[in-house]
């Protein structure tokens, strides 16, 4: 029989600063958890999703940032959602299960019956108290959320259509193995981190049974890796997979990895159109009279200054202090704090950096492809656009000044 | 009084006379005004044109033959007797200044920094730092420009500067294309300049700035606390007042400030120590041309390095590798067959092996290129491994 009181916790693993490098130049001032996306840290999202659950005890995030990059941001939204979240630091590598391992006690500690893990770059509708109740149902030790195949990936997972139960599961195959995709959210039971231990000590007993010849040791894959070093796809997943202990829960909403900045814009959208839905207040709103024309889905930090004939929207996202002058235009943007976006000026599918300022008349554009690498036009912090200068399809690190125009090209 | 190079001497010989003066207690100690001297180094901003090497360090401690760029510049000063040095910096002060504590002590020169709150262009700094360079004493200071290099024949230009009696020195150097940059335009006998030219579009002379000025503190007075050039706002006011003086540089001189220029530059630095004699260049059959290898750095059997390397401390340059005009940082591997040419290294990178690096590749700090790698002026952003091949000029972010 259940105890309806039962703890559940969550884990949300949130990377290292020299893990991301595909999220430069917006990372090099900060860590990629914390990029706003819709108005709030990409973190947030995971975490505001967690906060719905009943019975939430703690929210741990896991990572290899320093602690001090966390700090502030951990004590604010402990404080705002009143639950505790910790950051804590792995000091090294020890593989995605491992690291779940290596907290363990601490996870544990006020004895969970389930613990939800989640990837902090992950984009989605965070189905979770769903996805708990079907959890309980399977019974099994893990349930994964998947994803129909999104257009251009190979899914990775077979699924029992009946039962649900994960029968396969491969790593990044290179030919047709499903359609559904590992969506890197799971729920676990605590038997994970005895499953999690067996894979440890299975890899040690078989270094230590057979004497290898020079050249089986070269062959034998787990050679490679030390002894705590376990991954969740290939260690756990994928050998546990069709043994009745793993199981599927497919969402149907939208669900996107943020791996690169274009991206970062394309699920910054998704949320804005999620907030019409759950928090239509976090919205701007305007009509051009005694504020400024708003289309569509669009965020405005309270602290921000948009003068009333510019015309803003859809999918906008503007952040803390920033300026924007008469006659404006943005379409399809992130415009991050401190930014000052003068008169006239037009911002189309470009992420603006902190501190940048866009002067008058000038155009920073791009063709919107969020997936080509030069597709979304991305400008570093502190960079000065000066009047009339074109700025299209391009990239541009930090604390340059730009008084030429520029297409299709990289600056240093 | 001495203008041009003095050809009884040789430039070794001369050099050794003015050092010998200044460890004396000969009277012309105190001709050479080389009493509790100042100068300052326009060290400036982020030094974007040097990226990526500049993404990991600030500017100045980029090394150059080995050593930080601007410890080149001190130590010139240091060895003509000036006893302090004020950086005029507006970017990651911290990390300058612990580098000044170390350096501080073991030259035993006072070493400052002056912060700028905002860009103050190339003349303001010295406003911001008027306190620090001014001392009642009227010696004139040393204004330098933190990306260059030269041979700093400072003394020269200190006896040129009290022989003209004007209230401003610079140094011009003369160069093939002009009208790429500001041409100071100057009476040939006496080194009187008229005027400065922004990238004249007809011949009006071959002397550009050279970026070392000698200045009366009187200077001082007529910049103000904002951003102000001193090409165009404060030079040319002194030249109006004919007190303007050009003395041409002798030896080389080049802006290291951009990587293709960086090389160029290494290739004269070397070349000038060859013809110096030093003692620091390597020889040995496995040697071509100039070469410069930190103590500390190792190289393997069969190698073929030079001409215009540097090789910085730490380096472990494995057996059969082929080096030429390029610099290799500090703690950097360079694997077995390799053939690297035309490029920079950055701190703590990997080279594969039979990797084939050209054309102005640039690593900056720990990447690493997998065997059997091609690259053609790839530059790569720090931290990273490159697997594939580059095989034109790209930007790996």
């Amino acid at each position: 029989m259940e105890i309806s009181e039962q703890k559940v916790v969550a884990v949300i693993m949130v990377g290292g600063p020299t893990k991301g490098t595909r999220f430069r130049p917006l990372s090099f001032n900060t860590p990629k958890p914390l990029f706003p996306l819709a108005g709030q840290p990409m973190v947030h999202h995971p975490i505001s999703a967690c906060k719905r659950i009943s019975n939430l005890a703690q929210i741990f995030l896991i990572g290899f940032f320093e602690e001090r990059e966390f700090t502030l941001y951990v004590s604010s939204i402990s404080n705002e959602l009143k639950i505790p979240v910790r950051y804590l630091k792995e000091d090294k590598p020890r593989g995605s299960a491992g690291g779940l391992y290596y907290f363990r006690n601490i996870i544990m500690e006020d004895n969970p019956s389930h613990i939800f893990l989640l990837n902090c770059d992950v984009c989605c509708s965070f189905p979770l108290t769903n996805m708990l109740e079907a959890h309980k149902r399977y019974g099994g030790m893990g349930t994964v959320l998947v994803s129909a195949e999104t257009a251009n990936q190979f899914g990775e997972l077979v699924a029992d259509p009946i039962t649900k139960e994960l029968l396969h599961y491969t790593e990044k195959p290179e030919t047709f193995v499903s359609d559904l995709i590992n969506c890197g959210l799971y729920i676990f039971t605590p038997d994970i981190f005895t499953a999690i231990q067996e894979v440890s000590t299975h890899r040690e007993d078989q270094a230590n049974l057979r004497h290898l010849s020079t050249f089986e040791a070269l062959q034998s894959p787990t050679r490679a890796f030390p002894l705590d070093f376990v991954r969740l796809d290939q260690d756990i997943l994928s050998p546990f997979a069709g043994k009745k202990q793993l199981y599927t829960y497919e969402t149907m909403d939208f669900w996107e990895q943020i791996k690169t900045p274009g991206m970062s814009l394309k699920c910054s959208g998704l949320y804005l159109s999620q907030f019409r839905f759950t928090s239509p207040d976090l919205l701007a709103g305007g009509d051009g009279t005694r504020s400024a024309l708003i289309v569509g889905d669009v965020y405005v930090h309270p602290s921000a200054k948009v003068h009333p004939t510019a015309k803003i929207g859809p999918n906008v996202s503007i952040s803390a202090n920033v300026r924007v002058g008469a006659g404006a235009r943005l379409i399809n943007c992130i415009v991050l704090d401190d930014v000052e976006v003068q008169e006239n000026a037009v911002v189309i599918n470009s992420i603006v950096g902190w501190k940048s300022s866009i002067g008058k008349w000038s155009r920073v554009q791009a063709d919107g492809d969020y997936n080509a690498k030069l597709g979304i036009t991305i400008l570093g912090e502190a960079v000065m656009v000066e009047d009339e200068v074109v700025v299209i399809n391009s990239i541009v690190l930090p604390s340059k000044t730009l008084n030429l125009s520029v297409q299709d090209e990289i600056i240093l | 009084m001495i203008i041009e190079r003095d050809h009884l001497f040789s430039e070794s010989q001369f050099r050794s006379r003015q050092l010998s003066l200044l460890n004396s207690d000969h009277p012309q100690f105190h001709f050479l005004g080389v009493i509790k001297m100042k100068a300052l180094i326009l060290v400036g901003g982020f030094g974007t044109r040097l990226r990526p090497l500049t993404l990991s360090v600030p500017k100045p401690l980029v090394d150059f033959a080995n050593k930080p760029m601007i410890l080149h510049q001190i130590e010139a000063l240091k060895a003509i007797g000036v006893t302090e040095v004020v950086l005029a910096i507006n970017y990651q002060p911290e990390v300058m200044l612990n580098f000044l504590k170390e350096f501080e002590k073991k030259l035993g020169i006072k070493i400052t920094c002056s912060q700028e709150t905002e860009p103050l262009g190339t003349a303001g700094p010295l406003a911001l730092a008027r306190d620090k360079l001014i001392d009642g004493s009227d010696e004139p200071f040393f204004v330098l420009n933190s990306d260059v290099i030269s041979e700093y024949p400072l003394n020269e230009m200190i006896s040129f500067h009290k022989g003209h009696g004007g209230e401003a020195s610079i140094m011009v150097t003369k160069v093939d294309e002009p009208s790429k940059y500001g041409v100071v335009v100057m009476e040939e006998t006496t080194g009187r300049v008229e005027r400065f030219v922004e990238k004249p579009k007809t011949f009006v002379g071959n002397k550009i700035n050279a970026g070392i000025y000698l200045l009366n503190p009187s200077v001082l007075d007529r910049i103000e606390l904002r951003p102000t050039s001193i090409e165009k706002e404060v030079f040319p006011n002194i030249a109006a007042a004919n007190k303007l003086y050009a003395m041409v540089l002798p030896g080389f001189w080049m802006d290291i400030g951009q990587p293709k220029d960086y090389i160029t530059g290494l290739r004269f630095y070397l070349d000038s120590l060859r013809k110096r004699s030093s003692a620091e260049l390597a020889s040995g059959s496995h040697f071509i041309g100039n070469v410069l290898v930190d103590e500390s750095a190792v190289i393997g059997d069969g190698c073929l390095i030079g001409p215009d390397v540097a090789i910085g401390p730490g380096c472990v340059i494995e057996s059969g590798v082929r080096l030429s005009r390029c610099s290799i940082m500090r703690g950097v591997r360079i694997k077995k067959h390799a053939c690297v040419s035309n490029s920079i290294i950055g701190w703590h990178s990997t080279v594969g092996r039979w990797a084939r690096l050209e054309n102005m590749t640039i690593l900056g700090e720990d990447v690493h290129l997998g065997d059997e790698v091609y690259s053609n002026g790839g530059v790569v952003l720090p931290h990273k491994e490159i697997k594939s091949s580059i095989l034109k000029p790209e930007i790996v972010m």
